[in-house]
C-alpha cells in the first residue's frame, strides 16, 4: 500500500479539492486579502519615513496576519459543514477514526495557509518590492505566521463545535475573527492592554519585529502602536511572545478538538 | 439452506436509548441471520433511526447491548465499522465532489488501494447508471444523489449493510431500480437491516419484518406472517361523504362473521373505513349487500385491495403508517 493510501493523506486531499472548488472560499481566503494587499499599498505604500520605510511595510505584516485569520472562518464552516450535513456521523461508520479527521483537516489547514502566506509573499516581497531585513527572517516570520494560522483552525474548530449549523458558524466566527483583527491592533494600532489577550497581536509583533525592525529573539516587543508616537517596549521578548503564541496554538487545538468531540460524541 | 438454519449476524439484547424523558428506543431485543434481509417498519419517529445509530456505533445505548458478526457495540466498535456499510437517510455526499471521487473515498476510509478503487468505483456507477458523470455531485438530480448515497455504502462489499429509507424521494422507476439492486445484494449473501415506512417495500422485499412504534417492537414475522395473525386477507376501504355515515355502517357490519375488524381513518377532506374481512368475493358482496346498501349514496368512493402491512400497523396501532 502507498503513502498516498494513507486516510489521512486522502482526507486532506479531499479537503483540500473541496476547496479549491467553493469560489466563496477562494475569494475569503486568496482574493479578499490580495484585494486588501493592494489597496493599502496605493494608500500606505508612498510616502517614506527617513529610514526609507513606508508606511505599508510595517502594515504589511498585520495584512498577512489578517490573511492567516480567516482560517477560523474556514475551519469554523468546514467542521460545521461535516457536522450538519450528517457526513461526520457517516464517517464515523467507517473505519475512519476522528484522531485521521482532525490531522487530515489540520494538514489540509495547514497546506492551504502556506498557499496563502507564499501568495501574499510573492505578492508583497515580490511584486510590491516591501522590504524585510533578509530571507532567513523572512522564513521565521512564515513560521510563526503558520503557528498562527493553526491556532485560527483550533479557534474555529471550536466555534464548529457550538454552532447548530453552517450559516451560524460562519456569522459567529466571522464576527470573532473581525473583532480579534481589530481589537488585536493588527490592521490599526489600538492602543489598549486588551490587544496582549489577542493571539493575533503577538503574531503580527513578532512578524513586524523579526522581519521589518531588524529585532532578535532576545529583543523586547512593543505595544501595538508601533508606528506611531505612542510606541513603547512591553517585558516580554521575541521569544516569550513566540512561546505565547505556541501557547495559544497548542490551547486552542486541544480545547477545539476536546469541544467537538463532547458535542458531536454521543 | 433455510434463514432458520444460518448463522447469527446480529444479536440486539434489551436495547435502549433515552434522551431524557424521550424513551427512543424502548428495550427492544432480537436475532438476525445471516444473509437476512431484515426489515424494520415504522412510522416516523419511531425509533428505527436511533436503533440503526446505536447498532452502528454511533450512538451509545443507555441500557442493553447488541452482537453486530459476534462484536459487541459497546467494545468492539473498530472491529464493526470494518464489516458494516451505512447507507443514511440523509444524502451525505460531498457535493463538490465527483460521483467517483466520492466513492472512491469511502474507499479509502475502508483502506482500499487507489488503483483497486478506482476500478471498484467505475464498476458499481456503471450498475447503479451513474458512471461516466465528470460533473459535480450537486449537480445530480435527486434520484441520482440517493443512489449515489447507497453505492457509497456498498464500494468496499459489507457484510451487514443498513439502509435508513433508501428509496425516499425517489420517483417509480429509481425506486424500481433500488429495490432490485438490493435483491441482487440479497443474493450475494450480505445481511440487510432496511429501515422504512414504506410498506411495499418491506412487503416486496423483506425475508422478516420488525413493526415497531414508540420505541418498541410490536410485531414480527415474516410479511405473510403477520398479515395473517394481525389482519385478513381482504380489505374494502371506502370513503362517505358524510361521518354520521360511517358510524352507520360500522354498526350494520358489526355482527357480520366474516367480518375480522373495522378501522376509520379521519382526513381533513374525508373519512374513510377500512373492513378487513375473510373470504373473497361472496363475502365482499354480503357486505355490500348488508353493511352499505342503504349509504351507497353516501359513498364518495370505494377500493378493494389485499391486506398489507399497512392493515397490519393499523390494526396493532389505530394509527396508519404515515399520520
Amino acid at each position: 500500500m502507498s503513502i498516498l493510501d494513507n486516510k489521512i493523506l486522502q482526507i486532506s486531499v479531499k479537503n483540500v479539492k473541496e476547496k479549491l472548488r467553493h469560489w466563496q472560499f477562494l475569494f475569503f481566503s486568496l482574493g479578499l486579502p490580495i484585494m486588501f494587499t493592494l489597496m493599502f499599498y496605493f494608500i500606505l505604500g508612498t510616502e517614506e519615513d527617513p529610514s526609507g520605510r513606508t508606511g505599508f511595510d510595517y502594515g504589511f505584516s498585520g495584512m498577512v496576519i489578517y490573511a492567516v485569520g480567516i482560517g477560523t472562518m474556514n475551519a469554523a464552516i468546514m467542521f460545521a459543514g461535516e457536522k450538519g450535513s450528517g457526513m461526520l456521523t457517516r464517517l464515523d461508520t467507517m473505519p475512519t477514526g476522528r484522531k485521521n479527521i482532525f490531522l487530515g483537516t489540520l494538514i489540509s489547514e495547514t497546506f492551504f495557509l502556506m498557499l496563502q502566506i507564499i501568495i501574499m509573499f510573492i505578492i508583497g516581497y515580490g511584486f510590491l518590492g516591501l522590504y524585510f531585513v533578509n530571507p532567513l527572517v523572512l522564513f521565521i516570520a512564515f513560521l510563526v505566521t503558520i503557528l498562527f494560522g493553526i491556532s485560527s483552525v483550533g479557534m474555529g474548530i471550536m466555534i464548529a463545535s457550538v454552532s447548530k449549523n453552517v450559516e451560524i458558524a460562519n456569522a459567529f466566527s466571522l464576527m470573532v475573527y473581525m473583532i480579534l483583527i481589530f481589537i488585536s491592533g493588527s490592521l490599526m494600532p489600538f492602543e489598549s492592554v486588551i490587544v496582549y489577550f489577542t493571539p493575533p497581536y503577538w503574531a503580527k509583533q513578532l512578524y513586524l519585529q523579526l522581519t521589518v525592525m531588524g529585532d532578535g529573539f532576545n529583543d523586547n516587543l512593543y505595544s501595538s502602536s508601533l508606528i506611531g508616537a505612542g510606541a513603547k517596549a512591553i517585558p516580554i521578548t521575541l521569544l516569550g511572545g513566540l512561546l505565547i503564541i505556541v501557547a495559544y496554538t497548542v490551547i486552542f487545538v486541544i480545547l477545539g478538538i476536546l469541544l467537538f468531540q463532547k458535542k458531536t460524541k454521543f | 439452506m433455510s434463514i432458520n438454519a444460518l448463522p447469527i449476524a446480529i444479536e440486539i439484547k434489551d436495547l435502549k436509548k433515552h434522551f431524557k424523558e424521550i424513551k427512543a428506543v424502548d428495550g427492544i431485543s432480537l436475532k438476525i441471520k445471516k444473509g437476512e434481509l431484515f426489515s424494520i417498519l415504522g412510522p416516523n419517529g419511531a425509533g428505527k433511526t436511533t436503533l440503526v445509530r446505536m447498532l452502528t456505533t454511533v450512538l451509545t445505548p443507555t441500557v442493553g447491548d447488541a452482537n453486530i458478526n459476534g462484536y459487541s457495540i459497546l467494545t468492539g466498535k473498530k472491529d464493526i465499522v470494518k464489516k458494516i456499510g451505512v447507507c443514511p437517510q440523509e444524502i451525505t455526499i460531498y457535493d463538490v465532489l465527483r460521483a467517483e471521487e466520492n466513492v472512491e473515498f469511502v474507499a479509502a476510509m475502508h483502506g482500499i488501494p487507489r488503483r483497486e478503487a478506482k476500478e471498484k468505483a467505475i464498476k458499481l456507477l456503471e450498475e447503479f447508471g451513474i458512471a461516466g458523470r465528470k460533473d459535480w455531485s450537486k449537480n445530480f438530480s435527486g434520484g441520482m444523489k440517493r443512489r449515489l448515497n447507497l453505492a457509497m455504502s456498498l464500494i468496499f462489499e459489507p457484510e451487514i449493510l443498513f439502509l435508513d429509507e433508501p428509496t425516499a424521494g425517489l420517483d417509480p422507476q429509481a425506486r424500481r431500480l433500488v429495490w432490485d439492486f438490493i435483491r441482487d445484494l440479497k443474493s450475494r449473501d450480505i445481511t440487510i437491516i432496511l429501515m422504512t415506512h414504506d410498506m411495499v417495500e418491506a412487503d416486496s422485499l423483506s425475508d422478516r419484518v420488525a413493526i415497531i412504534d414508540n420505541g418498541k417492537i410490536i410485531a414480527m414475522g415474516t410479511p405473510t406472517e403477520l398479515k395473517e395473525k394481525y389482519g385478513s386477507d381482504n380489505v374494502l376501504e371506502v370513503s362517505f361523504i358524510e361521518k354520521n355515515d360511517l358510524e352507520v355502517v360500522k354498526s350494520n357490519i358489526k355482527n357480520l362473521p366474516f367480518v375480522a375488524n373495522s378501522s376509520e381513518i379521519h382526513r381533513k377532506d374525508r373519512d374513510t373505513l377500512l373492513i378487513s374481512f375473510q373470504g373473497g368475493l361472496k363475502n365482499l358482496v354480503k357486505l355490500l349487500q348488508q353493511g352499505l346498501i342503504e349509504n351507497i349514496d353516501e359513498v364518495e368512493n370505494m377500493k378493494f385491495r389485499q391486506n398489507s402491512l399497512e392493515d397490519v400497523f393499523l390494526n396493532l396501532t389505530g394509527r396508519r403508517l404515515r399520520d
